[in-house]
């Protein structure tokens, strides 16, 4: 690793990973529910209007966009990877506890984005009653534009 | 919508293709007109001084269109348990993409009969995005 290339993971970036976010309350909306079921033309009887019941993706609108809580080392970035996973269906109108941690920070050099980091966050959903509902985990991976050979993507 | 039983699943099953047509405004609708995006997803003309050939289309909406896919093809008596993928392109608004999907797997897992997919999205026949899915299907006995 070059003067140049020297590592951008710091102390006290490393000491981001596994650290958790205060609990922040997300509700279940039918508005979204039946927006984002309108976008994507999903006619599934599970969750159809008056169910009680939103899609799995609904858990987009949960404000859990990748960026969210998530530290920015590098100018730009770009989500790279992404994982949903589901204990159960979502109920219109339940508020959920949301938490976020940032689980692991790499550092990539070479290929199309030049000197990259890739950072992993995890968050969980839980029901009032302490019972995991879903989990969404996404990595961004942060570049430069300006070193990234032949533009990102 | 069907119902697809355990039993009837088998590795290498291959899935119907489906195509969607995202559009700018599909994507702005998704996430809501009033909230915060990437303006890259709505604006094609910021999406370009990127170095993007138009707008992009989100990944939210791409994952959500491939459980969407699982979901149809599993039926009302499934359950997804999750689903995980690498984006490895940007897809363009106003492109057509194909979702396609196989069965990789198919075991049973404290007590659940789990099967296994790889789905994909696809651009002028390249993928675009790479996905795995798991979903637990009900048995005919």
């Amino acid at each position: 690793m070059s003067e140049e290339e020297k590592s951008l993971l710091t102390d006290e970036v490393r000491a981001l990973i596994g650290k958790v976010t205060d609990a922040v309350t997300v509700t279940v909306k039918e508005e979204d529910a039946r927006r984002m079921r309108d976008v994507i033309g999903d006619t599934d009887p599970r969750w159809a209007e008056g169910t009680g019941i939103a899609p799995p993706y609904a858990i987009a609108a949960f404000g859990g966009r990748p960026s969210r809580n998530m530290p920015f080392i590098m100018p730009s970035g770009l989500l790279t990877q992404q994982e949903w996973k589901f204990s159960r269906p979502f109920r219109v109108g339940e508020q959920l506890q949301s938490t976020t941690q940032v689980s692991d920070i790499r550092e990539r050099l070479g290929g199309r984005y030049g000197h990259s980091v890739l950072v992993t966050t995890s968050t969980d959903y839980h029901d009032a009653e302490g019972n995991h509902v879903a989990s969404a985990l996404s990595t961004l991976t942060q570049f430069d534009p300006k070193r990234a050979q032949g533009k990102a993507e | 919508m069907s119902q697809r039983y355990f039993e009837d699943v088998n590795v290498n099953d291959e899935l119907d293709p489906v195509e969607k047509m995202p559009t700018a405004d599909m994507s702005i609708d998704f996430f809501g007109r009033n909230n915060p995006m990437n303006p890259a997803f709505a604006d094609a003309e910021h999406s370009k001084r990127l170095g993007m050939s138009g707008a992009l289309v989100p990944g939210m909406l791409k994952i959500a269109w491939m459980t969407q896919y699982v979901n149809d093809w599993a039926g009302p008596d499934s359950k997804l348990e999750s689903i995980r993928v690498a984006y490895r392109r940007p897809d363009i608004a106003d492109k057509p993409l194909v979702l396609s999907g196989r069965v990789v797997d198919k075991r049973e897992e404290d007590g659940k009969k789990v099967v296994e997919l790889e789905v994909a999205t696809l651009a002028e026949g390249e993928p675009t995005v790479r996905g795995n899915v798991q979903v637990v299907l009900p048995s005919r006995g």
